[in-house]
């Protein structure tokens, strides 16, 4: 009698009917070689449960409880992985100030300074702060591709959000690293988020901040806006010829009579 | 004087239970649910961030805790979806920023029972997705295909393939020794 894999497995797992399991273990009895299928799915659940079980007896982490009595989990070390929730280190404001001014400049971020961070970045999301300096020409002009390993800003990935816009994420090199994310609107470059990188500024030139190293407000805000891929070198360099003015999708063409509805309204 | 239900101790919570039932009932789970993290993520402060997020949803949601359903079951399937949407999102990143994130933590373990974790840990790490929570539902956690399709939300044939697929791959790469080891 045959017995199919699914049904030596389905037996190893004490999961077939009462009929189909003795005729199995009848059969098994007489052919060595169906108990030898049958053990082998027993000893992976063997190795499997060796391999994870010692987890039961670890103790469990403070947060886990705290979380569990509804009680805030307090932040805890080697915060590397930018799992959404985890906590931004908090900066306390004159850092903030003198940071972000001495890297981009009093003049683009005074207006920006006025606003309290909600978790520790400075988003503007509603308020259109203007990039511009140092910031502004390295978002204009950088490629990802080819950029100076010593350049003041790294331009990390550009993308198209789903308004049409393209964003482009970025690390400010210093003292002290800040990471952000800004989109081009039609006249200047907007400043989406701005927050402290907690990867090391110390890491060598050239180094590309890994996505888990990112911020996790850049991190999160890059989830909301981006639509689709990420672009690639080449995508990338028509872009910056384009201006990173969006392609306007069915752009009317003049003295073709208006499209009915709103012009900004995509239609799909 | 055998009490009812010791099958599903852990489970066994009356699910109409008040926060402070439903917390207890959710610390007695902690230690399973961190070892179905695991198998799921690898890596052991991913696995307890996974875990802490399902306990906060599964606080703010514990209205849709159905009655007829065991908290266990209830739990594991928001683990696993919590853990989907963080797949989902590192995916996009991952994509976005880092070459950098390949071959840096291949395990260089040398004792025993650490090595064999790791060496198991990238197994389930290999598999595709819905293959590796079968095996975990199923073989880790020792829940019955019935517990584990409703988990994952799909019919019980499309479990079983999944699992038979992912325990043939698992063999494979954790070799025959599985059964001969000492």
């Amino acid at each position: 009698m045959n017995f199919s894999d699914e049904t030596v497995m389905a037996y190893a797992d004490g999961e077939l009917d009462a009929a189909t399991r003795a005729a199995l273990e009848a059969a098994m009895a007489l052919d060595a070689q169906l108990a030898q299928r049958v053990a082998r799915h027993r000893a992976l659940r063997g190795r499997l449960r060796a391999a994870l079980d010692p987890v039961l007896d670890e103790p469990l982490p403070e947060r886990l409880l705290a979380s569990v009595r509804g009680a805030p989990a307090p932040p805890h070390a080697a915060d590397v992985i930018a799992l959404k929730r985890k906590a931004v280190p908090r900066w306390s404001w004159p850092q903030w100030g003198a940071i972000a001014a001495s890297l981009v400049g009093g003049a683009l971020l005074g207006p920006l300074l006025l606003r309290a961070p909600a978790d520790g970045a400075l988003v503007s999301r509603d308020g259109q702060v203007p990039a511009s300096g140092a910031l502004a020409r390295a978002l204009t002009g950088q490629l990802a591709s080819s950029q100076p390993p010593g350049a003041p800003v790294q331009i990390g990935v550009s993308f198209r959000a789903g308004n049409g816009d393209y964003c482009r994420t970025f690390v400010l090199r210093g003292t002290s690293a800040l990471a952000g994310l800004a989109c081009r609107g039609q006249e200047a470059w907007r400043l989406e988020v701005l927050a402290q990188n907690p990867a090391q500024p110390a890491a060598a030139a050239g180094y590309r901040p890994a996505g888990s190293a990112l911020p996790t407000s850049v991190a999160r805000t890059l989830d909301e806006l981006i639509a689709g891929e990420p672009l690639d070198a080449g995508a990338e360099a028509a872009a910056r010829e384009r201006g990173w003015q969006p392609i306007t999708r069915g752009k009317t063409p003049p003295g073709a009579p208006a499209p009915p509805g709103p012009p900004r309204d995509p239609d799909h | 004087m055998e009490e009812n239900g010791s099958h599903e101790r852990n489970a066994g919570i009356d699910v109409r239970a008040s926060p402070q039932e439903l917390g207890e009932g959710l610390v007695t789970l902690l230690p399973r649910l961190r070892r179905f993290a695991r198998a799921l993520t690898r890596d052991a402060h991913d696995a307890d961030d996974l875990v802490q997020i399902a306990v906060e949803r599964a606080l703010t949601r514990a209205g849709q805790l159905r009655p007829d359903a065991p908290l266990s079951s209830w739990m594991f399937g928001i683990v696993r979806n919590a853990w989907l949407d963080e797949l989902r999102a590192r995916g996009r990143r991952a994509r976005l920023f880092a070459p950098a994130e390949s071959g840096e933590q291949v395990g260089d373990a040398s004792q025993g029972a650490h090595a064999d974790l790791l060496a198991v840990q990238d197994a389930l790490a290999r598999l595709p997705e819905e293959q590796r929570a079968a095996v975990a539902l199923v073989l880790i956690e020792g829940l019955s295909y019935k517990e584990a399709a409703y988990i994952m939300e799909v019919p019980i044939g499309t479990l079983t393939s999944r699992l038979a697929r992912g325990r043939e791959a698992l063999q494979e790469m954790l070799g025959e020794t599985s059964g001969a080891l000492p």
